[in-house]
């Protein structure tokens, strides 16, 4: 198989990992995995017990999201599974993916997150509904936040007191996290953390 | 509704294959000159059942039937298993539940008054290969133009491109490269004037005219379909085209059926020389417009360069080398096989002088680079392969480090020697393998090199490495 982001052959350097058995991702090459900067950072936010996120947004990731969401590339959701199964089963707890609109979702084909978590082969929930089509970034941070809630608890679900993981691809301002979040905590829920693929630089 | 025709829909869908949603033009324009009868659909993905119930797909775009670059997906708009071709993704993706357009209503007329405003002369070689061309294609048969490095390739092309405009023909020339095509769409564009012409690569916005001469990269012809009188490769044995058979096919797609495809090459494949002997449909040029011999390489032995490099020295014979050039004030490429030992050995030249960058495919700033060589703004450039082609820069000096590589095979290293004395002010020039050991490739390149300079490949019949 060669590389999916590349498409040149990816060399099979046999190792200790192959060795012992340790299972990587094999869908990219070398040169392209090691264009993905880590970032690591774990934040606190409002409503929200913890945030963390695995890299950054740094051009590679920049084509990497264009080639998934905007090209539609699904092949691509199993990039990250590594390093996103590794983030999310540090905790017991209830995983829900931040859910598209459904004409949106129709549009794509696909919902970019839930494709994120049945590759990397974790268990999620879809326990939130997307009330809201606008786009955040037309707004300022004030009315984003004044905003009536952009999720709603899907009807029949009840969340327990518990600790749930909210998952997203991508973290910017915020904003859908805490709303995200709120309306979790509102409905019962213990605690909320997040997890999200890439760490992009809010401009506040 | 109305039956009549939406003329610039018609003049943009002409010969192209296309999403239906993804066009220039309205969902609604698109419509209705469906309801009109003017545009037939066509299912993105065919799937037929073969061997075991297993499905197989095919891309009715590209036409690529490998089957390891479909990908099955439960998708949310035709809910149901779907299949899309990576294959041809980067140009919108195609999918089991996406249409693409095709235009079957009345074709647009091209113009037949145009003009070749070109005012050099052939020589007595590039006259006869341009008449043969000619000939060739008014019987359908395809041709080989191979003709040296600087020979003057494009020049022999302008009078059978003149001739099929003047029919009303509808005309393409293809290269694997866009910096190819970058750089014969200037040329083109002042030979023909009067001619209607759109340059089609990745990036590049369609012009909504009827072009009659359409310069694209062989990429982009996955997106037209019976849409060309003749279709000139330039280039012909390049990466990516002379491994991907869906370029291929794309190539023969784009033309109409029966009509030629033509070759115009430096260093045809031997199966590409067999079809052309076979056929007679073959010119060959071994000497350079200004008559002066191709540069043969000089090979200089570099031991254990790639160990040096990496431990951040320079070997003394590249910094001498480099040194040379500053001091004689030439322009040089030094070619290397890898970016990543590229990028490692870029700080190196840095120190020897600063204005010395490296350049590859994904570079953002080639082309300024590039550039700035030619206007003697840099004193010389580190590249990959990617500048081994269509690149002319006057009194250019060339150098290989690891000619040995894989990477560099008898085509790319006679192609690199081509970079050097194209032009009559200065038709000679250095040209070194800097190599950890010779290879046969080498070896290859250097005797080809010495045969043609010899006056050999005239005649079909001794054609070298036959
Ligand atoms: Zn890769
Ligand atoms: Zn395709
Ligand atoms: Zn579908």
């Amino acid at each position: 198989m060669n590389c999916l982001l590349c498409e040149q052959p990816k060399q099979s350097s046999p190792s200790w990992q192959s060795l012992i058995a340790i299972e990587k991702s094999t869908l990219i090459c070398e040169d392209c995995s090691n264009q993905f900067k880590r970032v690591d950072i774990i934040e606190v936010g409002d409503n929200i017990d913890s945030i963390t996120s695995i890299f950054t947004y740094n051009e590679a990731m920049r084509n990497y999201l264009h080639q998934y969401k905007f090209l539609q590339d699904i092949a691509l959701a199993g990039v990250f599974s590594n390093e996103l199964k590794q983030a999310l089963s540090k905790k017991k707890a209830i995983i829900v993916p931040i859910p598209m609109h459904p004409t949106k979702k129709i549009e794509r084909t696909f919902a970019q997150v839930d494709e994120l978590l049945k590759a990397a082969d974790v268990s999620f929930e879809d326990l939130l509904i997307k009330t809201n089509q606008e786009v955040m970034g037309e707004k300022t941070r004030e009315e984003r936040l004044s905003m009536s809630r952009l999720f709603q608890i899907k009807p029949q679900v009840e969340i327990e007191s518990t600790t749930y993981i909210l998952v997203d691809d991508i973290y910017t301002t915020g904003t859908t996290m805490q709303h995200a979040a709120l309306t979790l905590k509102e409905a019962g829920a213990k605690t909320v953390h997040a997890v999200t693929l890439i760490r992009a630089a809010s401009e506040q | 509704m109305p039956k009549s025709i939406n003329p610039a829909i018609r003049d943009f869908l002409d010969g192209r294959i296309w999403l239906r949603l993804h066009t220039p033009f309205t969902i609604e324009d698109i419509n209705q000159q469906i309801e009109a009868g003017h545009i037939e659909i066509i299912q993105g993905i065919e799937s037929k059942l073969v061997f075991m119930n297993r499905k197989s797909y095919t891309c009715n775009r590209c036409e690529n039937t490998d089957q390891s670059k479909f990908t099955i997906f439960n998708c949310a708009k035709c809910e149901a298993s779907c299949a899309y071709c990576r294959n041809c993704i980067k140009m919108g993706r195609v999918a089991s539940c996406t249409e693409l357009i095709v235009w079957k209503g009345e074709q647009p007329i091209y113009p037949t008054s145009h003009t070749l405003a070109w005012e050099g002369t052939l020589t007595p070689r590039q006259q006869q290969a341009s008449d043969d061309l000619t000939r060739s294609q008014e019987i359908n048969r395809s041709h080989l133009i191979y003709a040296v490095c600087g020979s003057g390739k494009t020049e022999i092309l302008f009078p059978p491109i003149f001739h099929l405009l003047k029919q009303g023909k509808r005309v393409c020339i293809a290269a694997p490269r866009v910096d190819v095509i970058l750089e014969l769409e200037p040329r083109l564009r002042v030979a023909f004037p009067q001619t209607e012409i759109e340059s089609l690569y990745g990036g590049a916005k369609p012009t909504m005219k009827a072009s009659q001469l359409v310069l694209a990269t062989t990429h982009q012809l996955y997106r037209f379909q019976h849409a060309f009188d003749a279709i000139f490769v330039d280039e012909a044995d390049a990466f990516p085209y002379k491994a991907d058979e869906t370029l291929q096919k794309a190539v023969r797609k784009a033309v109409k059926p029966t009509k030629p495809i033509h070759f115009v090459t430096a260093t045809p494949s031997d199966k590409l020389l067999v079809e052309a002997k076979s056929t007679g449909g073959i010119s060959i040029i071994n000497r350079r417009y200004h008559g002066h011999d191709l540069p043969t390489p000089a090979y200089i032995s570099l031991w254990k360069y790639e160990h040096h490099i990496q431990k951040g020295r320079l070997p003394k014979k590249l910094t001498d080398w480099t040194n040379e050039r500053i001091k004689k004030s030439e322009p040089f490429l030094i070619f290397f096989h890898h970016i990543g030992f590229m990028e490692k050995a870029e700080p190196l030249f840095q120190l020897i002088h600063p204005g010395i960058h490296s350049v590859h495919a994904a570079h953002p700033d080639r082309k300024t680079y590039v550039q700035a060589l030619r206007d003697k703004a840099i004193p010389g450039l580190l590249t990959t392969t990617i500048l081994e082609r269509g690149i002319t820069i006057q009194n250019v000096q060339v150098a290989v480090i690891g000619a040995e590589q894989r990477i560099f095979d008898k085509a790319a290293l006679i192609q690199i020697g081509g970079r050097v004395g194209r032009s009559s002010a200065f038709p000679t020039g250095d040209f070194t393998l800097f190599h950890n050991g010779i290879t046969y490739a080498m070896d290859e390149a250097k005797s080809e090199i010495l045969k043609l300079n010899k006056g050999g490949g005239t005649n079909p019949d001794e054609l070298p490495f036959m």
